[in-house]
């Protein structure tokens, strides 16, 4: 099972590449607050949750599309972190 | 629908035909039957026509009784009958039937003020040798285009900046503060324009020349003084200036046609022109052949309706992007959206039936609270009044459910909506879809940003408001920055004017109608968005007129697919060469790798968001708006005779403009 940084890191990646290449001096720290930096707008989350779920294996169902758990690399790796737990224990 | 050009000077100078004929070549698309020149020297106007109203007697440039009062104009003045009238009973006489007379006779008469009689679309060039002065001026809502440069010792202007350009006094360079606000905006706000030393006169305002000395002035304010309740008769008023509209937009000696959507207001328009026509009624739509996008159902419906001969352009996947190079070249500007195409394709098929003068409903949107944008400004102040309410901002799911995927975005959509702006900002309505094309700006180069560094466009935007606006309610101030942004700038610009004339087919828009525009501002806001439920007058009073599909039907936003008509097989060679490294370094507006990292997404079919889609719009436009007009600018010189040739250097001063065309000729080229 990925390790929070891993998940993080990945997630790092992931907006570098497609959402913010264009913005290659932004600084993408864990806790960089995605919406109000502007990384992620509403189209920019869709493809967030796809890669979320086709990377990791998880669902997110929508009321778990929230800005407390993908708003920013940190949250976004806590949440995937706990998916995953969750779906290993049962 | 015609084009008009022209120079003007403190003192007089020669001025050779060849320049003349080069500034008509430029405008020659918007009015192909005919044209003419005056020039004395000291000014000089250029007209092209395209005959509408007195086919025989209307030709242009006009002058008054002594032919000391000299005029070029274009666009409709619909109450030329009455206005004629008073003149006459005033002592003048008249030379012609046409509308352009009124405004000869109508400045002697009443100077300035023969500005707010007129009902109508223009703009116009009138020319006082009394006293050596040009006035330009331009209507309401900026209908009609009317671009001026001040060069050292006079001033240019034209229709087309294109005509500017081609006087040889203006050299084409692009403006950064202008390309910054067409990237806020959508489009420059007028009297910015993307070019450098260009302005566009503001509608609703005149500009004076007079030896040297430019002055301005505004004849027009848009003002929302409403009434607390609606007044008893509001829907007999509007069926009244609704069908007065209309019937006054029916004046001409061609046939008229109409503009078909589908939706509530062109259907409007083409029942009310079809009572009206004495013709059956040409009705004309753009569809696409993408089922997701196809509202001919709709327009058929409609046409049956009204019994109209019905022609429809469908638009296949290669023809937006096919088109798109034309399209630019007649908008004169870069575009963050593909909209324009389809209606430059409906008015190349307009005027291939036959038609060059077409209703349509533009205007009523802004006029009676048609947008989402507004119902967003009451859903934000509902949600704002109970910040922790989970409910609330699920309301603005609701007004978008045509865009799909965007339901699933959940509590990032209602963000985007609730936290782009500060409450009480004068531009808080508007400032999603300004952050939201602002957003294109990351992709700017390091020059670009240099250059439009310490300016802010919105803040520039705030300082310029009128101050009633403070007092009008916030829907109406939302509909008032919708007017000056979005409309005047974009819509009847890039989506009306420019693409419509670049096949010589004139739109008129009855919802653009003064009288019905202020009727509209003294309504009540809960007259025309009552609740979450648009246009409510307009609805009330169409129960019965219009078909029950359209009135029943959910708006459907006007869209063109973007990205999709310019990668992958079959898109067109130029696409990837105008986006290729060294020509985006050399056009300097963007970043080269951020524009390879648009590329390599758009290739890879991950450019789906509004975001990128916007952007690689906005950089391509660019791209072929440089190529145009600042690497290979042409302009061929027109080389037939003119309708009208007028030159008081090598004749006498005339009595009468229309004996001069029979006895005046240019010299040979």
């Amino acid at each position: 099972m990925s390790t929070n940084p891993e998940i993080a890191e990945q997630v790092r990646e992931f907006l570098r590449d497609n959402l913010l290449y264009m913005r290659p001096d932004c600084m993408l720290e864990d806790h960089t607050r995605l919406l109000e930096e502007r990384v992620i707008d509403s189209m920019g989350v869709m493809e967030l949750i796809t890669f979320i779920e086709r990377t990791f294996g998880i669902r997110v169902p929508d009321k778990e599309i929230t800005e407390a758990n993908l708003g920013s690399v940190a949250s976004i790796s806590t949440y995937v972190r706990g998916k995953l737990e969750s779906a290993a224990a049962a | 629908m015609c084009g008009i050009a022209g120079l003007a000077f403190a003192d007089p100078r020669h001025v050779e035909d060849i320049v003349l004929r080069r500034i008509a070549g430029a405008i020659r698309h918007r009015g192909p039957d005919g044209y003419g020149v005056f020039t004395d020297g000291r000014v000089s106007l250029v007209h092209t026509r395209l005959a509408i109203i007195d086919l025989a007697g209307g030709a242009q440039p006009l002058g008054n009784e002594d032919g000391l009062v000299q005029v070029v104009f274009n666009g409709e003045i619909y109450n030329y009958r009455e206005l004629r009238a008073e003149l006459v009973a005033l002592g003048h006489r008249f030379a012609t039937h046409s509308d352009t007379e009124v405004l000869v006779h109508g400045y002697e008469a009443w100077g300035l003020d023969l500005l707010r009689r007129l009902i109508g679309q223009f703009a116009f060039a009138l020319y006082d040798r009394r006293d050596g002065s040009l006035l330009l001026a331009r209507d309401r809502f900026g209908v009609r285009p009317l671009f001026h440069a001040r060069v050292p010792g006079g001033v240019v202007f034209g229709s087309e900046v294109k005509a500017l350009f081609a006087s040889g006094l203006v050299q084409p360079a692009p403006d950064p503060r202008g390309l910054d606000e067409v990237y806020t905006f959508w489009a420059a706000l007028p009297p910015r324009t993307p070019f450098r030393g260009v302005e566009s006169l503001e509608p609703g305002c005149w500009a004076r020349y007079r030896r040297g000395q430019w002055q301005t002035g505004r004849y027009y304010a848009i003002d929302y003084p409403a009434a607390p309740v609606e007044p008893a008769d509001a829907v007999e008023q509007l069926d009244h200036l609704l069908r007065s509209a209309v019937d006054l937009r029916m004046r001409a000696d061609v046939p008229v046609g109409s503009y078909l959507s589908g939706g509530l207001d062109s259907t409007i328009t083409c029942t009310l022109a079809a009572e009206l026509s004495p013709h059956r009624l040409r009705t004309f739509s753009v569809t696409f052949e993408d089922p997701r996008f196809d509202e001919s159902p709709f327009q058929r419906e409609v046409a049956a309706s009204v019994g109209s001969e019905h022609a429809v352009e469908t638009i296949g996947p290669g023809a937006i992007a096919e088109s798109f190079p034309d399209v630019i070249r007649f908008t004169e500007t870069p575009l963050v959206r593909t909209a324009p195409v389809p209606l430059f394709l409906l008015a190349r098929l307009t005027r291939e039936r036959g038609i060059t003068v077409a209703l349509s409903g533009e205007g009523a949107d802004e006029v009676f609270l048609g947008y989402d944008l507004f119902k967003e400004v009451k859903i934000r102040r509902f949600c704002q009044r109970r910040p922790d309410s989970q409910a609330r901002p699920k309301l603005f799911q609701r007004l978008y459910p045509y865009l799909g995927d965007n339901e699933r975005a959940g509590e990032f959509w209602s963000r985007f909506f609730l936290d782009a702006g500060v409450p009480g900002d004068p531009l808080e309505s508007h400032l999603p879809r300004f952050r939201l094309t602002s957003a294109i700006k990351d992709f700017y180069s390091a020059d670009m940003r240099g250059a439009v560094s310490g300016s802010d466009p919105l803040e520039e935007l705030r300082g310029r408001l009128p101050d009633a606006f403070r007092r009008w309610t916030p829907v109406h101030r939302a509909a008032y920055l919708e007017l000056v942004t979005l409309l005047s700038p974009y819509l009847l610009s890039s989506q009306g004017d420019r693409v419509g004339l670049a096949h010589a087919v004139e739109g008129r828009h009855p919802f653009l109608d003064h009288r019905l525009f202020e009727l509209a501002a003294r309504l009540p806001e809960s007259s025309k968005l009552r609740g979450l439920r648009e246009k409510d007058i307009l609805r009330r009073w169409s129960r019965g007129v219009i078909p029950d599909i359209v009135t029943r039907r959910p708006k459907q936003p006007y869209r063109a697919p973007d990205i999709p008509s310019f990668v992958g097989t079959g898109a067109p060679e130029y696409v990837r060469e105008h986006l290729a490294e060294d020509r985006v370094r050399a056009a300097g507006f963007f970043d080269t790798r951020a524009v390879a990292g648009l590329m390599r997404r758009a290739d890879a079919g991950k450019a789906v968001g509004f975001r990128e889609n916007q952007a690689f719009v906005g950089i391509l436009s660019a791209q072929l708006w440089h190529e145009h007009f600042f690497r290979n600018f042409d302009v061929k010189p027109v080389r037939e005779p003119p309708d009208v040739w007028i030159d008081t250097r090598r004749h006498a001063d005339p009595v009468d403009s229309r004996s001069l065309n029979t006895t005046t000729t240019p010299l040979a080229l």
